[in-house]
């Protein structure tokens, strides 16, 4: 092997240790990497994303939903919607698949010491806020308030269920649970409502508190005049916005929205970052 | 101007299956441009009466561009747009790709009126048989045409015989028939020798091992802008094979095996409904001769079963309906 | 005093480099097509006609494995491709619209992360540029900072001269090495005078204000009236010495196979959409405008230079007659 290690778009081979059904069809997969000197150097922030490869059908993107806290492992979670994700989702614990990465930027996680933090996701959008939310809880002296306020569509589409019941489990954060009208089953003891009505129902105080915002679109479009409502400034508001991705290096050219290129400048953004953009995600 | 890049002699220069008939070009212009002119006004009289009367709402046509001869479609929305629509030897466009539904949101809603040659009549055929528009939802104005400028030709000289696309020199229809309005008269023609048919002729002598090798070359070149697809009437497939992936039925990179079944997969696809314009072959920027392939299958449907695309609106093509006395031999 | 070369010497210079085993590309001649290929001989280079795909696929090929993998008995194994055997290589023959690009594409290549495959091949090619003694009326190299004798990007620089020849100028350590290798070749410069260099008759751009007003103007009329008509085809982005979109891709089996990078392009519907068939970029005119945006004010922004040499293929080949330079100068007149 020539020029070793320069082959950016080389991963790094992990198997896969186990899988868990989140939902139908999303599924997340717990991976340790082969090499022993990877394991142990694989360093990454809460926020960064990984490019997953399933030999032969190709490469996907999504984030790192593992906490950078919890060593050994990384985590991913994805719906089985194309080529990729369905080869992944044909994987079994033991088969190897392919990791590049960590690539793009990442939540400042030391800026929000010693604030409130309101986390506000939808549907499978919980992931890359899910390894923020255990890094904060494994450093949770450093935080004042946490409060996550999660919803999906229907109570089987709420991914890391096991973790919700841990959540509320815990009397050091506040968990809000959603479904959207008509989502919920006959034993559901969360709220019924869609998330921007929800967070405006619980108003978290805008007060030395940072918000989180992950989820589709529609979502987000309606909670930011919600958190605006609730005195959250546009630099106190970050998220993560994700286009398709094929290198995750800056240079295949798709995922730019304007001059902002989401694989190398984000994917995290503050809410004022992302009103400066184009229209165009 | 000098030689650079689409500006030369004849698309197939220096290459010996063309230099026989070399002798037989004509490099004098092949008729009057006033035929032209005429054509341009009339276009332009109908779109402002039709623009007046509002019963359409645009008409698609073609604008001058901005270098010397050349040619772009335009979707003239307005009365002004309208009258800088040019009928010229540069108006090699299909404008019949605009109904197909790929690019029908280029268009806005309401009746439209479209200019048409007679070869892209045939294209218009097939859509209404295909069902991507009605006969009523368009208004046709037709050209009478003398000839477009072939994909090699200097668009700032005259049309001359050596400079006409090769689709030109076997034209049936340079007076389109059925229209809403015959644009402009159509001046005494030159009888020109064919150029395809010739070139046809030489690959069906060929043995399979001597056209497979010709094919290959010929595919080694393609880089899969898609070109060809894109400015085919007929490729208005909401999904096309090629960019599907489950399975990958079509490699996407530009290499022998995804190059050879995208081309043999499109040639396939529209066995029976290409309707002959050759825009496929005028717009590939590595001069595959896409048509040849084309017009074999059409020449193959042709000698099979009687069958023609193009000439009138068809519900069932031939490869899309049975009759008892269909030749099966091919069945082994 | 300069030191020039005849055509036969520069043919013989080709020669001499292929016998040593350096790979020779140059323009060469196929039926009537004539694109930069590996020459097997001098008497191939074909220097009449501007390539109709650019010079970028030296650095840039449409498509290169960047990785094999295979699966055996359960387990993968990866390999790369030995990047080291990548052939010293000479570019001849490269007008200045395509010898500027290079340098330009370096910037998104190595930004970060160092792409070796492009960075590996800029390393082991010479580019030989030559000044541009014909053009057409879609040239607009002059209105986009490029020209006829721009020098940058080559290494070593011909000048064609009346009566045949070339003066033969170093432009870079490179350059002057091969110079001194085949000194033998050369000739003292006599009397000939340079021929007229073809200067584009076009309008000048000004890409600052160009810029300025591409940075106001994300929603405007005129992208849907340039780009109603676009067929949504790559031919653009892919005879562009600029352009540098791609696709990763895995093509073979879960048995065995290769990982491919191949040319892409933002034309394509397809190039941004979301496997949830969410697509951000989802009609023709918003991927029109990211071309023009991508070349004239994103490439500016990020790395302070304009993605075109204004050669001017996508002008000649553009199946719709879409004409960027038509397109700049409205922008520029406002």
């Amino acid at each position: 092997m020539c020029i070793p290690d320069k082959n950016i778009y080389k991963p790094h081979l992990a198997t896969i240790e186990s899988i868990v059904d989140e939902t139908p069809d999303v599924r997340t997969l717990r991976l340790v990497f082969q090499d022993e000197a990877v394991r142990e150097n694989f360093a990454f922030r809460a926020g960064q994303f990984a490019e997953y490869s399933a030999f032969g059908s190709g490469e996907s993107t999504f984030c790192i939903a593992s906490a950078p806290t919890r060593g050994g492992y990384i985590e991913c979670c994805f719906r089985a919607v194309g080529r990729v994700t369905e080869a992944l989702r044909r994987l079994e614990v033991g088969e190897t698949i392919g990791v590049r990465g960590p690539y793009g930027n990442s939540f400042p996680i030391e800026a929000f010491f010693g604030k409130n933090l309101v986390f506000v996701a939808g549907g499978i959008a919980l992931p890359p806020l899910r390894t923020l939310i255990w890094q904060c809880l494994d450093w949770r002296d450093k935080f004042g308030d946490i409060t996550i306020i999660y919803g999906a569509r229907t109570e089987s589409d709420l991914v890391y269920k096991h973790e919700l019941a841990e959540w509320q489990q815990r009397s050091d954060v506040r968990l809000v649970r959603t479904v959207d009208p008509g989502g919920n089953g006959p034993e559901w003891d969360g709220q019924v409502g869609f998330v921007p009505t929800v967070l405006e129902q619980v108003a978290p105080s805008a007060d030395n508190t940072i918000a989180l915002v992950c989820g589709p679109p529609i979502m987000i479009k309606f909670t930011l005049p919600v958190l605006e409502k609730l005195g959250f400034t546009d630099n106190a508001i970050y998220t993560t916005l994700e286009n398709r991705m094929k290198c995750g290096l800056g240079k295949c050219g798709r995922c730019n929205v304007g001059n902002v290129y989401v694989c190398k400048d984000g994917p995290v953004f503050t809410a004022a970052q992302v009103k400066a953009m184009p229209q165009e995600f | 101007m000098a030689a650079l890049g689409r500006h030369r002699a004849c698309p197939y220069k220096g290459t010996n299956y063309m230099t026989v008939n070399n002798q037989n070009i004509d490099t004098s212009p092949l008729v009057d441009p006033a035929c032209y002119a005429a054509a341009t006004a009339a276009i332009r009289a109908e779109a402002a009466r039709l623009f007046e009367t509002g019963e359409v709402t645009a008409v698609v046509g073609y604008r001058a561009g901005r270098r010397a001869g050349t040619v772009m479609p335009e979707v003239a929305v307005t009365a002004e747009a309208a009258a800088q629509l040019i009928f010229s030897p540069g108006c090699q466009n299909n404008l019949t790709l605009f109904l197909s539904k790929a690019k029908r949101d280029a268009l806005p809603k309401g009746k439209v009126a479209i200019v048409v040659k007679g070869c892209d009549l045939r294209a218009l055929a097939g859509l209404i048989g295909e069902s991507q528009l009605k006969r009523d939802e368009v208004h046709v104005i037709g050209v009478a045409c003398p000839g477009v400028y072939g994909a090699a030709a200097d668009h700032s000289r005259p049309l001359t015989a050596d400079s006409a696309a090769k689709k030109c020199r076997e034209c049936k229809v340079h007076l389109p028939e059925g229209v809403d309005l015959v644009a402009g008269t159509l001046p005494e023609l030159k009888e020109l020798p064919p150029l395809e048919a010739q070139e046809l002729a030489r690959l069906e002598a060929m043995t399979p091992q001597e056209r497979w090798a010709f094919w290959t070359e010929q595919f080694s070149r393609c880089i899969r802008c898609l070109a060809c697809r894109q400015v085919c009437p007929f490729c208005f497939c909401t999904q096309c094979l090629c960019d599907r992936n489950r399975p990958q039925a079509v490699d996407t990179s530009p290499r022998p095996a995804g190059n050879t079944a995208w081309h043999l997969v499109r040639a396939m696809h529209l066995a029976g409904r290409c309707s002959g314009c050759a825009e496929c072959e005028r717009v590939c920027p590595m001069d595959i001769p896409l048509n040849l392939l084309n017009r074999k299958m059409a020449q193959e449907l042709y000698e099979l079963y009687g069958f023609e695309a193009g000439t009138q609106p068809q519900e069932q093509g031939a490869l899309t309906s049975y009759r008892d006395d269909d030749d099966e031999s091919f069945i082994k | 005093m300069p030191k020039t070369i005849t055509e036969q010497n520069l043919h013989h210079l080709i020669d001499a480099l292929l016998a040593e085993g350096v790979r020779v590309i140059g323009p060469k001649r196929a039926d009537a097509l004539t694109i930069y290929a590996p020459l097997a001989n001098g008497e191939e280079l074909d220097l009449d006609q501007l390539p109709r795909r650019s010079a970028k696929e030296a650095f840039f090929p449409p498509c290169e494995t960047i990785l094999s993998f295979e699966k055996r008995d359960g387990k993968i194994t990866v390999s790369d491709p030995d990047l080291n055997r990548l052939p010293e290589t000479v570019l001849i023959g490269v007008r200045p619209c395509d010898a500027v690009a290079p340098g330009i594409l370096d910037a998104v290549f190595s930004w970060d992360y160092d792409d070796p495959f492009y960075l590996e091949r800029r390393k082991r090619t010479t580019i030989i540029g030559i000044a541009c003694t014909s053009a057409d009326d879609a040239c607009f190299c002059t209105a986009v900072g490029c020209s006829p004798d721009a020098r940058k990007g080559s290494d070593l620089f011909l000048v064609p001269l009346q009566g045949g020849g070339f003066v033969v100028e170093a432009m870079d350590g490179k350059g002057s090495a091969l110079k001194a290798r085949y000194e033998a070749l050369l000739a003292t410069s006599g009397s000939a005078q340079p021929l007229p260099l073809a200067v584009p008759a076009v309008d000048s751009l000004d890409l600052e204000k160009i810029r300025t007003w591409l940075a106001g103007n994300f929603e405007h009329p005129l992208w849907q009236e340039i780009a109603s008509r676009c067929a949504g085809c790559g031919a653009c982005a892919f005879l562009c010495p600029a352009c540098h979109c791609f696709d990763i891709v895995d093509e073979g089996g879960e048995a065995g196979g290769c990982r491919r990078k191949h040319w892409d392009a933002c034309g394509f519907g397809k190039f941004t959409m979301h496997a949830s068939a969410h697509n951000p970029r989802d009609v023709q005119p918003q991927r029109y405008r990211n071309r023009i945006m991508h070349k004239f004010k994103y490439y500016a922004d990020k790395f302070n230079q304009t993605l075109c040499t204004g050669c001017g293929r996508c002008i000649r080949w553009c199946p719709v007659g879409i004409d960027i330079k038509a397109v700049l100068d409205e922008i520029n007149k406002k």
